[in-house]
């Protein structure tokens, strides 16, 4: 067994949040897509310029940066309304942004991103003859999504979403910089203190693999799901 | 019977697609038990004129009157549109459409196709939605496909599944766009088979075809449009055996 140093609580407790980090993201960035998506093929034109806006400035600017800007932005915006608050009506509402949830706000963000050009894609493959028989036979608009749309789109989505998952796990090591003790952080700190890099990092890129691979299997089973009906793999 | 609702009214239907006027004034009456059929080359209008009456299209002009009730329009800045979709879709309920490319929801098996709209459109209980389904594919001739999914039928079992499924809704009107065009030859009989039983037992159509063996037998009226306006209509023996239009007369003549 490899010595940790005493570390190793630590380093289980680092896993912990990167699993959350990266979930909670992953259902942030998921709806946001389905709503990004959305608001482009809407007919509504501010709507599209907005996600539009949205996806370009995301996709162009450098996961780091958006962080950096996320976390410390949202701190003074978030003084700045709290401090208005207290001068007008006297309440103290001062809201520390807590790094977690700055994380998952960040994160979850870009990822909207990205889902939302996913899910775009994936709703432009679904047959409009399917959509069709659905208003066809009575269906309203939110039924139509449910029963037909979502369930025939998640076919063409999966792949996609799962990609995207596997390289937001991978960005969850971002969140260091902005002082959240994730694994990467606690490793990085524990191998300055020991000299001994590979005991800590090794079995980081180990816990990484072995989130990405149950995923992977994970993802295998939903597209089997999602594939009915269609032939094929 | 005299309070009886008229299945289907519509009147006066005009549409446009950019600057071409497709439908220049169409009107059609379906009372109960008929089978109007309606003919035409393609580019006629048929097709559209059909969709319009679901709403799949939206008729800039035209009142559309579903069971007795007026379906109510509002002009938006996308042109004319239903005023109430709540309207809409409780119309739609009542008038179920065969497609020409099927459309069975390709996620769902057969039985699956036939019960999803019973089920969560009409509010019927799943246990009885499932014996009236089986009873359906039973009648077309499908009891052993409910399982299949669509990807595993022919054209012709998927055809016959998409009636079942109509039939599923206990329409007041059936529209059928052109349910025999996508089929090869030796499936269409099965599916017109099935047609004609529906129309002896007296449910109401309307169809767009060109089988005009099918016209000829079963309608009870036949309306031949021609560039978005009704060039001929009546009952079969006189369309189509004795037509008076000479653009009729030559869309009836045999092609070779």
């Amino acid at each position: 067994m490899i010595d940790l140093h005493g570390y190793g609580p630590r380093l289980l407790e680092g896993a912990g949040v990167t699993l959350q980090l990266a979930v909670l993201s992953l259902i942030l960035a998921l709806i946001l897509g389905l709503l990004t998506a959305s608001a482009k093929m809407s007919r509504n034109w501010l709507l599209h310029k907005v996600a539009t806006l949205y996806t370009t400035v995301i996709r162009g600017v450098p996961d780091l940066v958006l962080m950096l800007l996320l976390f410390f932005g949202g701190q003074m915006a978030l003084n700045v309304a709290t401090d208005a608050i207290y001068d007008r009506f006297g309440v103290d509402w001062y809201i520390n942004l807590n790094a977690f949830a700055a994380g998952v706000l960040t994160i979850g963000f870009i990822f909207g991103a990205y889902m939302g050009e996913t899910f775009r894609g994936a709703f432009m493959a679904v047959e409009h003859g399917q959509i069709e028989a659905g208003k066809a036979y009575g269906m309203s608009p939110w039924l139509v999504f449910r029963r037909i749309r979502f369930p025939q789109m998640m076919r063409h989505a999966l792949p996609g979403i799962s990609n995207n998952w596997m390289v937001l796990l991978k960005t969850t090591a971002l969140v260091s910089v902005i002082g959240l003790s994730d694994m990467v952080r606690v490793a990085a700190e524990a191998s300055r203190a020991t000299h001994e890099p590979f005991t800590f990092l090794i079995p980081v890129a180990v816990v990484y693999l072995l989130i990405a691979s149950v995923s992977e299997w994970m993802f295998a089973r939903l597209q089997k799901r999602y594939n009915v009906g269609f032939g094929g793999h | 019977m005299a309070d009886t609702p008229i299945p289907l009214e519509v009147r006066n239907i005009k549409k446009r697609f950019g600057d071409t006027e497709v439908l220049k004034g169409l009107s059609l009456e379906a009372r109960k038990g008929d089978v109007i059929t309606l003919i035409g080359a393609s580019g006629s209008g048929k097709s559209t004129f059909l969709r319009c009456m679901n709403l799949l299209e939206q008729p800039d002009e035209g009142d559309l009157i579903v069971h007795g009730e007026e379906i109510r329009f509002k002009q938006t800045k996308h042109g004319r549109e239903p005023a109430d979709w709540k309207q809409v879709v409780r119309m739609r309920a009542k008038l179920s459409m065969v497609f020409q490319s099927f459309n069975l929801w390709s996620h769902m098996t057969l039985l699956e196709n036939v019960i999803e709209a019973p089920i969560h459109v009409l509010g019927k209980p799943k246990k009885e939605a499932i014996e009236h389904a089986r009873a359906l594919l039973e009648r077309v001739g499908l009891t052993a496909r409910a399982d299949a999914y669509p990807a595993q039928m022919s054209g012709g079992q998927q055809q016959r599944g998409a009636i079942a499924r109509a039939l599923a809704m206990d329409p007041e009107v059936m529209l059928f766009d052109e349910p025999t065009s996508a089929l090869d030859p030796e499936l269409v009989g099965d599916v017109l088979k099935v047609m004609r039983d529906l129309a002896e037992e007296g449910r109401t159509m309307v169809v767009v075809t060109h089988e005009m063996g099918f016209a000829r037998d079963v309608s009870s009226q036949v309306i031949y449009l021609h560039q978005g306006l009704v060039e001929e209509a009546g009952p079969p023996q006189e369309v189509l055996v004795n037509p008076t239009s000479p653009r009729l007369k030559q869309f009836l003549a045999p092609k070779y």
